[in-house]
Parts: structure tokens; sequence; C-alpha cells
């Protein structure tokens, strides 16, 4: 056992000094994570926030610059400019002058005033369909606020007209940032990345070098070999969640509900599985090229588009959506959605758990067997 | 009870897809003793150390190392390898490189420091005990591996082309330095392309295409070798090299000097002094080296 700890010790610290005279590493391990949450933040954005709108006011009375007013006093749009034409507008979307275009047609004020249904036009640059659409829901708000605006003008009751009307709001996310959404999606896709990444390298690179033939005729066991090679990697990937969930915190106001334990230990079980791939990657590749390139195809990719951080699971074709169950990070992401957001315990979140830990176990294994101690 | 031999090999076999790297080899080697397994390029050197060190299966064939399986726990506790490549960490020091190696063999502080001093010392490695292993030369990084594969002062001590890309005075310092450790009673496999280094060891064999064409002791083998070996005196070098290069009897010539020095078979003498009379030669007796006879068993191989 005493020999047990001192080799996986002497693996271990050797790995911390490859790592600290590597800065492309440690920039890898700390830096990306920072920098991926911050473009994903802020650039990927579903939000819908100060899209250009220009206005085609043909009907010019206090009315309709009442409801242009309507449309751009929210932070949604904002007031790009008057156009004289609605055929205008391509121009504009052309010239990336306006996403929006207003027109407000002649008789707008007259028609309101006798009660009769006006149509006014909004014509949207759809090359962004997601926020499209988030436009055009908030339109149609706008419209039904300004009808009831107009009703009441007239003196009419409100209720009376307009026996319905529609709210929606949001849970868990109350002003629908997806930011917020976002952030968990991130941590699960920079881990998955740069784990398996930075392990199926540090592996490889032993058999590239020729240190494996050494390391195989000294008395140093397999076990120790894995052991010892991930667990810098392993304090690399908890500093990693920690920097970014406290980074999500104090940028995009990530709430931190709920249990810390379960976090942590859908952290630790996500990271052992996503270690023991990369480990099981360069044990078959055995060169940095290959299992680099493996570790993006079979990290990267999944766990951004299969996992449930940018696209719904539910929204996939069966055939993908069978693909996602096998995508650690999907599971991931369920334990950290469910615990930040929604205040979910052990109970809630006990299969995404279970599953992670299978994963985890898994590569552990299949690695362990696949490793063997020989050259060819 | 005899104590086993440190290293038995009979009847090595071992292919990598169509290559058949190793053609069923025989070797043996004594505590104490060091043997040399010399051959070109692609003989199968390195085939052979790694099945030794338990880095490769047989196909066929025994391996033991000191009794046992070489991939058996123990043996690696006694076994010592310094393989051919660049094995050790490149962005490690001298001292970490070593450090790692005391640890994974569970050598105590104590004892490694102790050890480590006194091969650094004999390597004379002391002063550069910081420095990067990949700023080594070529002769300083040998040594450093040999150092790290002499820390756990094993039973069995492997060395595949340990001189292979090193300058002269750094090879004499190698051997010497092995010199040392098997006075010990240390079992020494060492490979080398080089002929020179045949003679410093106990005995030799010689590889070649994954077969042991000779083996036995440097100078007995030398003393033993029944080609007679010349100098050809005089005639114009390009004419003189075009008949021996095409002379049957002519086992093997190299350039001496100016001169070409041959090989030829035993009874062939008569018959290359009659090719080389009307060139106006002569041919000059010498002493058969250890090359002539490896040169010689290659050419008959």
């Amino acid at each position: 056992m005493w020999l047990f700890l001192t080799r996986v010790g002497a693996m271990a610290g050797k790995e911390t000094l490859h790592i600290r005279r590597d800065p492309l590493t440690l920039w890898l391990g700390l830096a990306l994570p920072l920098f991926l949450l911050i473009l994903f933040g802020f650039g990927i954005s579903f939000d819908l926030d100060h899209i250009p709108l220009a206005v085609v006011d043909q009907d010019n009375t206090t009315e309709s610059r009442e409801l242009r007013q309507l449309f751009t006093a929210g932070s949604e749009f904002v007031f790009a400019g008057a156009l004289d034409n609605p055929d205008d507008a391509l121009d504009a979307f052309a010239k990336s002058q306006a996403h929006a275009v207003l027109t407000i047609p002649e008789g707008y004020a007259a028609a309101l005033s006798r009660g009769e249904n006006v149509e006014v036009g909004l014509i949207l640059d759809a090359a962004d369909a997601n926020s499209a659409q988030q436009a055009l829901a908030r339109a149609d708000a706008f419209a039904q606020l300004a009808s009831a605006q107009a009703a009441q003008r007239r003196g009419l009751d409100i209720a009376g007209s307009m026996p319905v009307s529609a709210r929606t709001w949001t849970r868990y996310n109350p002003a629908g940032r997806s930011a917020l959404f976002l952030v968990p999606g991130v941590t699960a896709y920079v881990m998955a990345l740069v784990s398996v990444l930075l392990t199926a390298l540090a592996v490889s690179k032993e058999w590239e070098q020729g240190s494996m033939e050494q390391l195989f005729a000294t008395p140093v066991r397999r076990a120790e070999i894995v052991v010892g090679k991930l667990l810098p990697y392993l304090g690399m990937g908890i500093i990693q969640v920690l920097l970014v969930l406290v980074a999500g915190t104090w940028i995009f106001g990530l709430p931190t509900n709920g249990n810390g334990l379960v976090v942590a230990l859908g952290s630790l079980l996500f990271m052992v599985g996503m270690l023991g791939q990369g480990l099981l990657i360069s044990i078959v590749a055995r060169n940095q090229m290959v299992a680099s390139l493996t570790a993006v195809m079979t990290a990267m990719l999944p766990s951004m588009l299969l996992s449930g951080f940018m696209f719904p699971v539910e929204n996939m074709p069966l055939p993908l959506r069978t693909l996602s169950n096998m995508v650690p990070a999907r599971y991931y992401i369920q334990v950290l959605r469910g615990t930040l957001l929604k205040d979910n315990g052990f109970a809630e979140l006990a299969v995404p758990l279970m599953l992670l830990a299978a994963f985890a176990t898994l590569m552990m294994v299949v690695s362990t067997v696949m490793f063997k101690r020989k050259l060819a | 009870m005899s104590e086993p031999l440190a290293i038995s090999v009979s009847g090595l076999t071992r292919s990598f897809g169509d290559n058949q790297a190793l053609k069923g080899i025989d070797l043996t080697v004594a505590a104490g003793e060091i043997v040399g397994l010399v051959g070109p390029d692609g003989a199968g050197k390195t085939t052979a150390i790694r099945a030794i060190a338990g880095l490769l299966d047989a196909d066929a064939g025994e391996v033991s190392v000191l009794g046992l399986p070489p991939d058996s726990a123990q043996v690696r506790e006694d076994l010592g390898l310094m393989p051919q490549q660049h094995s050790l960490y490149g962005d490690l020091s001298i001292a970490e490189n070593l450090n790692f190696f005391r640890q994974l063999f569970g050598i105590s502080r104590k004892v490694g420091r102790e050890r480590i001093d006194r091969l650094l010392g004999l390597t004379r490695l002391t002063a550069f005990v910081d420095r990067p292993a990949q700023a080594l030369s070529g002769g300083m990084y040998k040594k450093l591996a040999l150092a790290c594969a002499l820390l756990h002062e094993p039973r069995v001590l492997l060395l595949d082309e340990p001189t292979n890309g090193v300058d002269p005075v750094s090879r004499r310092e190698l051997w010497a330095l092995l010199g040392e450790f098997v006075g010990d009673g240390m079992a020494v496999l060492v490979s080398t392309p080089y002929m020179d280094e045949a003679a410093r060891c106990h005995r030799v064999g010689l590889l070649h295409e994954g077969r042991m064409l000779t083996m036995g002791a440097p100078n007995t083998m030398v003393q033993e070798f029944d080609h007679p070996v010349f100098i050809v005196l005089g005639g114009a070098r390009e004419h003189v090299q075009a008949i021996v290069q095409t002379a049957p009897e002519v086992r093997a010539y190299s350039p001496a000097g100016a001169r070409l020095r041959v090989v030829v078979a035993p009874d062939g003498v008569p018959a290359l002094t009659d090719r080389l009379r009307p060139l106006g030669c002569t041919l000059q007796p010498a002493r058969a080296t250890f090359e002539d006879l490896f040169l010689a068993h290659l050419a008959e191989a």
C-alpha cells in the first residue's frame, strides 16, 4: 500500500511538473474555460435584446407615434430611424441598419377611433430565426397592448372587449435569459473538451516520446500509472468547475441554488468519466495527433451538439436523441441545471447521477483492460 | 541447486506482421558477464532486448530472466533497461528524472541520495543536475539514462545501443562505467552496431536478419577464425576493387587507408593471387580483427 502511494505520488508529481513547465497546457486548462464561458455567455445569446427597428409611419398621427414608442420603450427593440417606404426594408436589412421594420398604414388613427380592425406590418430579418421568432411574439404582445389602449381611449371596458388576455411567464429563469441556461452547458462542454483532450495528450505523449518503454520496465503497476497520471488533471478539472461556476455567478448572475454536494458529486463523476475517455483514446491511438483529433470528435462535438447544451434533446430526430443518451455531458447538464436553477436534490437527480457513475466506471474498466504492459 | 542464469533465451521467435524480426535465437548471460549483441540495423537487436525486458511477447521460444518469466513483477525489481530511443522526460531536469525513478523503485530518500550522488559523480553529471534532459548533449543524455537504469542496482542490465550517437570519448566513459558495475556481479546484455565495442564484451553474438550467426568470446573467435586476411599492396585502387568485388573467394573487403583489406576463403588464396598478378599487386598478410570476422560471417550467411 505504501509503495502504491509512493508510486502514484511519483507519477502525479512528475505530471504536475509537466503541466507547470508547459504554459500551453495551463492556459488550455484554466483560461480556455473562462474564455468559452464569456464567449458563449455573451456571444451566443438567444435573448431578444436591442433589435434595431426601423419605422415606416404613413399615418403620422399621435396614435401612430404612440405605437412606435410602445415598441421601443422596452429593451427589446431600439428605434433605428424612419423609412419612407416599406420597400426600403430590404435595403435596410442588407445594410444591417435594421433587423425589423414596423409599417403603420395611413388611416391607422382613424380606423382605431372608429373601432375598426387595423393591421400594422412587421417585416423581420429572419436570418437569425431564433431572434425573429421571439421578436414576432413580442410584437404580438405589443399589438394587443395597443388594442387595449385604443379601446380604453374610446371608453370601452377592457375586460369586456378583451375577455381573454394571454400572458406568458417563465419559471426558473424568470427573465428568460439564455446565459443562465447556457452556463451549466458551457461548464459541461468545457470540462468534456479539456479533460478528454488533456488526458489523451498526456498519455499518448508517453507513448510517442518513448518513456512508456522505460516506465514498463520499472515495477510501477498499470493502475499506478493510470491513477498517478489522471490525478493532476482531476485537480485541474475541479479548479475549472469552480472557476466557471464562480465566473458564471459573478458575470451572469447564475443563481447558486441547490445542494452543493450534488454539484460536487456530479462534477466528480463526470470528470472521472471524461478522464477515463481520454485515457482510453490515448491507449488506442498512442499518438498525440490522432488522440487529439479523436478527443475533439468524441468529446467536443457530442458535448456541444447532443447534450442539450445548445439544442433541446426533445427536439432532436429519433436517431440523434438515441445517440444523445450515450453522451455523459447530457446528464451532467441535467444535474447542473437541476441543482443550480431548480434547487433539485439527490432524489430528483438520482438517475443522471447514476448514469454518470456508470459511464465513469465503464471508461475506467475498459481502459484498464485495454492498457497492456506491452509495446506491441 | 545452482543459481539460475541471469538471462536464458532459447528458440525466441517474433514477427511484426509479415516481418520476421527474430527467427529463433538462443542466448545466455550469466551473473558478472557482459554479453554483446552485435549486428547491423534491422538485425533484431531491439526486438530481442524488448522481449527479454518483458515488453514484447514471444511468438515461440522461451525467455527467462533470473529463472522467471520476463514480465513477472519480481523481474521488474531486478532488471534495468536503457532503451535505444530517448525515453526520459525531456522537460524534467537530471535530478527530477533520477528522483522520479528512485520513487518508482521504492528506494528510500536516504539510500537514494547516496546512490544518486555516486552515479552523478561517476557519470560526471553533478554540475548539470538542474539542466533539463532535453538540453543535454547526446553523450550526457545516455549517461543520465544509464544512471536511471542503474539506480535500483539491478542484477540484470539491458542496454540497447547505449553508445549510438555518442562521441568516442563518452563511449569510452560509458564502457568504463559498465565495467565497474559488472565487477559487482551484474549481468549485462548490450546491443551495439559498433564492432570495436564487441571486443569489450566477455562474449558476443552476431545477429543478422533475426538469426544468431555465431556466438563466443571475441578473442577466441578471432583466434579460431580460419580465413586469411590481407592488405592488397600495389595496383590502382579502382582496378583492384573491381576484381575484389567480383572474386568469389573474397568473403569481405573494406578500405584500409588508401588500400583495400580483404578477407579470403580458407582455400581461396592461390586463386586471388592469380587474379591480382596482372595488376602487379601483392598480398600482405594482416591480423584478423573482429570486424573481419563479422563481415565474413555476414557474407557467408
